[in-house]
């Protein structure tokens, strides 16, 4: 022991000698017994807390070196190649073509989309040379064609030029825009309104405008296309109600508010997102009972009229007319000018403070250019016409009154959409032993739910009992009553859909849209012609 | 297609009867005084017969040329040119619509001199204290901000309440959230969103405002202030209410009306968008197009439809940067030898996405850089031509004619019709088969309106006069309806090789038949004149901005001009010194979050419409206002302005401009 001890004498010896010299030379360092004092007092006999901050050290050290934006190139993941290996990696990758070839059944989907020469109208004159009358247009109030619109069109051309050459930001806000605003806030009765430059942009610019992620919606299972990238953009929390479907709106209103209050969430702004008229089956909201909902959960409601704006109602004001509430009970109304004036663009309408948010925060509005201006006044002059002469929606309702009447009874045709709308969507009907999935949902929107005991999962946009159909045998039928209909002159047209990129499967439809600019023995005998290509086509399939 | 050489076809809609202004009068003794002096100093005799020929074209013409309004002072140089135009000078575009600009030699032709290896932006930075003081001038305002809202809050809490919780619901816009626009921009909200009105030409109409509550609103006075305009997206000057191409438009509203009323797959499809997509491909140079009705919108309805799980998309606000410093190459070597994340399965395929010219700092991407690393590496090229096409190249075809290059080596050109064409919407173009999966599966044709068609009819318009139009003689079928049926063979029966050759000129075949176009636009004059005096026009505001010692960004041949001024305060100074001068000059500021914080900037946009008058008198407003704020921190050779305006044509042709 003792020779050990004696052996290792010198080795000590040095070792304090060293400890020494390095103690002097680092007190000899500026601000060292700063240094010296806070490891001491750290320190406090305690070598668990020295070991803790040396650990920090190491730990702040580590993350500052720590390259932020490839995270991943120093995880297990990477794997280190040479130069010469890389290379041979990029001579073999072989990318896929940037797009694939068409099927031929995509094919011929492009070679069947009927072209218009001449303007479109409720008379258009097709490539094939034939005139037509045309069931399938969005021109519900007939303003299409109307000489006083061309007429202003053109006086504004002289006057503004065609473009608007600039974002409204930057100089691209005409006094023709701002008018339009005006003169749709004024129809609908709102404060203000907010002109965008495509419709489909609109609203998928307005959700994100004001929902954030944190914020609440609870949107109907079968909104458009354009709400559902709405609510994408947005990253908000999304919950579901069954399609069209007030009650199950009430059960997870209910539902997310007893959540809030069991779990003391902070209160985040929430919303009821939904359409007037659906775009996907016409069918329409009951906008009272949705009005009384939002007030009494204390929810936002932003309603996409795109379908509904200037064809329901006595003037074509919407919704908010048909049910004679006012509209500044909706939060944040949507509409088309490009459906329902038949010009171009869309508008969101509200309160000045809910208006002048999106010109800040709306997307689209801030980056695009302003609408043309010539496009503006006729939406402007549009409106003025559906001001002056109810007439023309009466017309309206009566035309669609007598395709209904005809259509309504045919047994090889379901129709889902509301009698007052002037998008008709046609279901193929097949009895059940033909078809392949027997279960077809009933037509009517309101028994869906009631019919099973359940009610959806709020957190997925499926409902529960999704509706069965074959989406390829009914789309091929239906196309082939477009052809049948169009051979006999009659322009309609399926509801185009992006199939696989909705969000839920929606059954395949065709779509008419009546017009206030054909005379009611012209819509008979367009639905007649339906009617009989319907009859003829799904009649071959049942044999 | 007919070829007009009167004046524009007698249409359903008769114009209204001009007034005669004594304003017009004065300027018309004026240009008649010109040409006595003009024949004068020829000796008369010569040129005395097609002088006399001319001058009534003149005389006729002029009526038109000048504005149908209540002009207030004439003499600004707004109205009526500074220098009277000779009877050999014969202008047919409202002189503040277009400028009437008669001197050949302020023409410039753009293009890459090849060879030479495409320069990197040289960014210069401010001195210090430039910096310094510009962080403290964003601190000052934040803390004021702050300060305001904690007194506001508690003294005047009505004022708050739509930013705080009430009646149970949330603030639509927490107070935190709208700070910066409530605090920040709101200061100088008086330089945004100004309203406008009448064309967005050469000059444009401000309707005057004011604000008696700090920015919160603002009220018209009811007057109108016309003002140079450097702000608005013309570069080709088509922004115009006369001329053939409204006449087309006009006569396209009389057969179309305003809308298509439908979706392109649904029943939106017109004749016209056909033939206006099968020009858009030939002037692009490549197979197949397809038109959006919003150019904002184009990007994001189709990429959907082109990539999908497993597929890379690479796209930097700085690609220029990257190219510039290989990281780009370094970044390709990495994702396609590691593959996907975790999988490592080889990515589906990589996508590109660059913006031919970058709208907020005026630098070109370096395409012929890409396109050797596009074939090492095997990625697809997308190029955002929003602000390059008709504004770069000899051809006014974008960044590849600028760059010589082949645009099919690029696999998407995308770009917008709002900013060289005066109109609407965007393009796609690419190969047959990329163009026609766009058609079935991008978001665009099923659910979007189909383009007006007042707005394709200007596209067209525009673009045939860019390109030139070869005459061809109709064949037995009616052109229009060739067409329909074969978007991709089009049969055009080529009896002169340069129509089909890119960068060719259009066939009359590929025209509407009603569209009928003045012999200055069929033979590509016109096109040329607008592409030379665009490229004069951004070489010499770039260059002499840069002699007067200003910081700025960009390409030399960039119609984007960024001026940088770095602090908030003096932006929003300059904008309103600019429009409040004796002959007001309309600009565009940006400043953060489009910028970043420190480098806010003036952008001007420059249009083939301006003369070169109109850029001297920015310079020289620009020359006072940045002696005023400090502005000029450039280092390198100055020149005095009185200089620089006498040898503009010099500076611009220099190869080099240090």
């Amino acid at each position: 022991m003792s020779a050990t001890t004696s052996s290792l004498e010198p080795l000590f010896t040095i070792l304090s000698y060293s400890y020494a010299t390095l103690e002097t030379n680092f007190y000899k360092l500026p601000g060292s017994s700063v240094v010296a004092r806070y490891v001491k007092s750290s320190h406090q006999n305690d070598p668990g807390r020295t070991l803790l901050e040396v650990f920090l050290i190491i730990f702040a050290i580590r993350t500052l070196l720590q390259s932020r934006t490839r995270a991943d190139n120093s995880g297990k993941h990477f794997i280190s190649f040479d130069e010469k290996e890389i290379d041979e990696l990029v001579d073999e990758w072989t990318p896929e073509p940037l797009a694939a070839e068409l099927s031929p059944k995509e094919q011929a989907e492009l070679a069947s989309i009927p072209v218009i020469v001449g303007p479109t109208g409720p008379k258009p004159k097709l490539s094939n040379g034939k005139t037509v009358l045309n069931l399938a247009s969005y021109n519900f109030t007939g303003l299409a064609g109307n000489e006083d619109i061309k007429q202003s069109g053109v006086e504004t051309l002289r006057k503004y030029g065609l473009g608007s050459c600039g974002p409204p930001g930057f100089y691209g806000n005409q006094d023709v825009h701002i008018q339009l605003e005006k003169d749709i806030a004024d129809f609908l009765g709102t404060e203000s309104a907010i002109l965008y430059s495509q419709a489909f942009s609109t609203i998928s610019s307005v959700i994100p405008a004001f929902c954030k992620r944190g914020d609440l919606i609870v949107a109907d299972r079968g909104v458009n296309f354009s709400i559902q990238k709405g609510l994408q953009i947005s990253r908000c929390t999304v919950r579901w109600y069954d399609h069209n479907d007030l009650n199950s709106l009430e059960q997870v209103l209910e539902a997310i508010e007893k959540e809030r209050q069991k779990k003391r969430s902070p209160l985040t702004r929430r919303f009821i997102v939904t359409e007037g008229i659906f775009d996907h089956d016409g069918a329409m909201s009951d906008l009272p009972k949705l009005i009384e909902l939002k007030l009494k959960f204390k929810y936002r409601l932003i309603l996409d009229e795109s379908i509904s704006f200037g064809s329901v109602g006595r003037t074509g004001r919407g919704l908010t007319e048909l049910y004679n509430v006012p509209a500044d009970q909706v939060d944040m109304l949507v509409g088309s000018v490009a459906n329902g004036l038949a010009s171009a663009g869309g508008f969101c309408a509200g309160t000045n403070i809910v208006v002048n948010h999106q010109r800040i925060n709306g997307t689209s509005f801030v980056f695009s250019a302003a609408m043309p201006a010539l496009l503006t006044v006729a939406a402007s002059e549009g409106i003025s016409i559906l001001r002056n002469t109810p007439s023309i929606l009466s017309t309206l309702q009566e035309n669609i009154r007598a395709v209904r009447v005809i259509l309504d009874r045919v047994d090889c045709i379901s129709i889902p959409s509301h009698p007052a709308s002037a998008t008709i969507h046609l279901h193929v009907k097949l009895p059940s032993p033909m078809h392949l999935s027997p279960r077809v949902p009933p037509p009517s929107p309101s028994l869906s739910s009631s019919s099973s005991g359940k009610p959806s999962n709020p957190l997925s946009p499926t409902p529960r009992e999704a509706p069965q159909f074959d989406a390829e045998l009914e789309e091929k039928l239906l196309q082939d009553v477009v052809e049948e209909a169009l051979a006999q002159g009659v322009l309609i047209t399926r509801a185009k859909r992006l199939r696989g990129q909705e969000l839920n499967d929606i059954r395949p439809s065709i779509r008419l849209a009546i017009s206030a600019a054909l005379n009611k023995k012209d819509c008979e005998k367009a639905a007649n012609v339906v009617k009989a290509a319907f009859v003829k086509i799904v009649g071959r399939q049942r044999r | 297609m007919a070829i007009n050489p009167a004046s524009p076809t007698p249409s359903m809609f008769r114009k209204k009867p001009s007034s005669a202004m004594s304003t017009a009068a004065s300027y018309l003794s004026a240009v008649s005084k010109a040409d006595a002096r003009a024949r004068g100093l020829n000796g008369g005799s010569t040129t005395s017969t097609p002088a006399l020929s001319l001058s009534s074209s003149v005389t006729s013409s002029s009526e038109d040329t000048v504005l149908h309004e209540d002009i207030g002072d004439s003499a600004d140089g707004l109205y009526y040119p500074s220098v009277p135009p000779t009877s050999e000078q014969v202008f047919t575009t409202v002189h503040t619509e277009f400028g009437h600009c008669a001197n050949e030699s302020y023409r410039y032709t753009s293009r890459h001199t090849p060879g030479e290896p495409v320069k990197g932006v040289v960014e210069q930075d401010p001195p210090y204290y430039i910096l310094i003081t510009t962080y403290v001038s964003y601190l000052l305002v934040i803390c004021i901000g702050h300060l305001r809202d904690f007194i506001g809050k508690r003294f005047k809490p009505s004022a708050f309440r739509h930013l705080m919780t009430q009646d149970g619901y949330a603030a639509l816009n927490s107070d935190f959230d709208s700070f910066y626009t409530r605090r920040l921009k709101s200061r100088i909200d008086d330089c945004f969103s100004h309203p406008v009105t009448g064309v967005p030409g050469r000059t444009i109409l401000l309707l005057d405002r004011y604000s008696t509550d700090h920015n919160v609103t603002f009220q018209p006075t009811g007057t109108r202030t016309r003002g140079l305009n450097i702000s608005s997206y013309n570069y080709l000057g088509f922004a115009q209410g006369d001329g053939p191409c409204a006449d087309a438009v006009e006569e396209s509203v009389a057969r179309y009306g305003v809308s298509a009323c439908s979706t392109r797959r649904e029943v939106g499809t017109l004749d016209l968008h056909l033939q206006a997509e099968a020009l858009v491909a030939r002037f692009m140079g490549m197979e197949s197009a397809l038109i959006s009705s919003m150019g904002f919108a184009t990007n994001s309805t189709i990429i959907p439809a082109l990539v999908s799980k497993g597929c890379l998309v690479i796209s930097d606000e700085f690609n220029h940067a990257s190219i510039r410093y290989g990281a780009l190459e370094s970044l390709l070597r990495e994702v396609i030898s590691q593959g996907q994340p975790k999988t490592h399965r080889p990515w589906k395929k990589i996508l590109i996405i660059v913006e031919g010219l970058y709208s907020m700092e005026g630098t070109l991407v370096n395409l012929p850089a890409l396109l050797e690393l596009k074939k090492k590496y095997k990625f697809y090229l997308f190029v955002d031509e929003a602000h390059s096409v008709g504004a770069m190249g000899p051809h006014g075809r974008g960044v590849a004619d600028y760059f010589d290059v082949n645009p099919r080596s690029i696999d998407i050109l995308m770009g917008t019709f709002t900013k060289s064409f005066g109109a609407a919407g965007g393009y796609i173009a690419g190969n047959k088969a990329l163009i026609e999966r766009l058609r079935i599966s991008s978001h665009y044709s099923a659910y979007t309106e189909a383009m007006a068609p007042p707005v394709l009819t200007q596209v067209m318009a525009s673009m045939a006069s860019i390109m030139g139009v070869t005459i061809i003689p109709e064949t037995k079928n009616s052109s229009s309806l060739s067409l329909l049926h074969s978007s991709n063979a089009i049969p055009v029966p080529v009896t002169n090789l340069e129509a089909t050759a890119y960068p060719g000129t259009a066939p009359s075949t590929a025209l509407p038949n009603w569209v009928s176009l003045p012999p200055s636009l069929c033979d590509g004059s016109d096109g040329r004149m607008r592409l030379r005096r665009l490229a004069f026009n951004s070489r010499y505001l770039n260059r002499a901005l840069r002699k007067l010692g200003f910081i700025t960004y960009g390409h030399d041949d960039s119609p984007v001009v960024p001026l940088l001024v770095f602090h908030p305060g003096k932006m929003a100074v300059f904008s309103r010194m600019m429009r409040t001068r004796a002959i007001p000059i309309v600009i565009v500021v940006v400043a953060y979050p489009a910028t970043p914080l420190v480098t806010s900037r003036v952008r001007f946009c420059l249009s083939a419409s301006h003369t070169k008058e109109d850029i001297d008198l920015v310079l020289k407003a620009c020359d006072e206002i940045g002696e005023l704020l400090d502005l000029k921190q450039a280092v390198g050779e100055r020149w005095p302005l009185e200089e620089i305006t006498k040898r503009a044509v010099e500076l611009v042709s220099m190869k080099e401009c240090p």
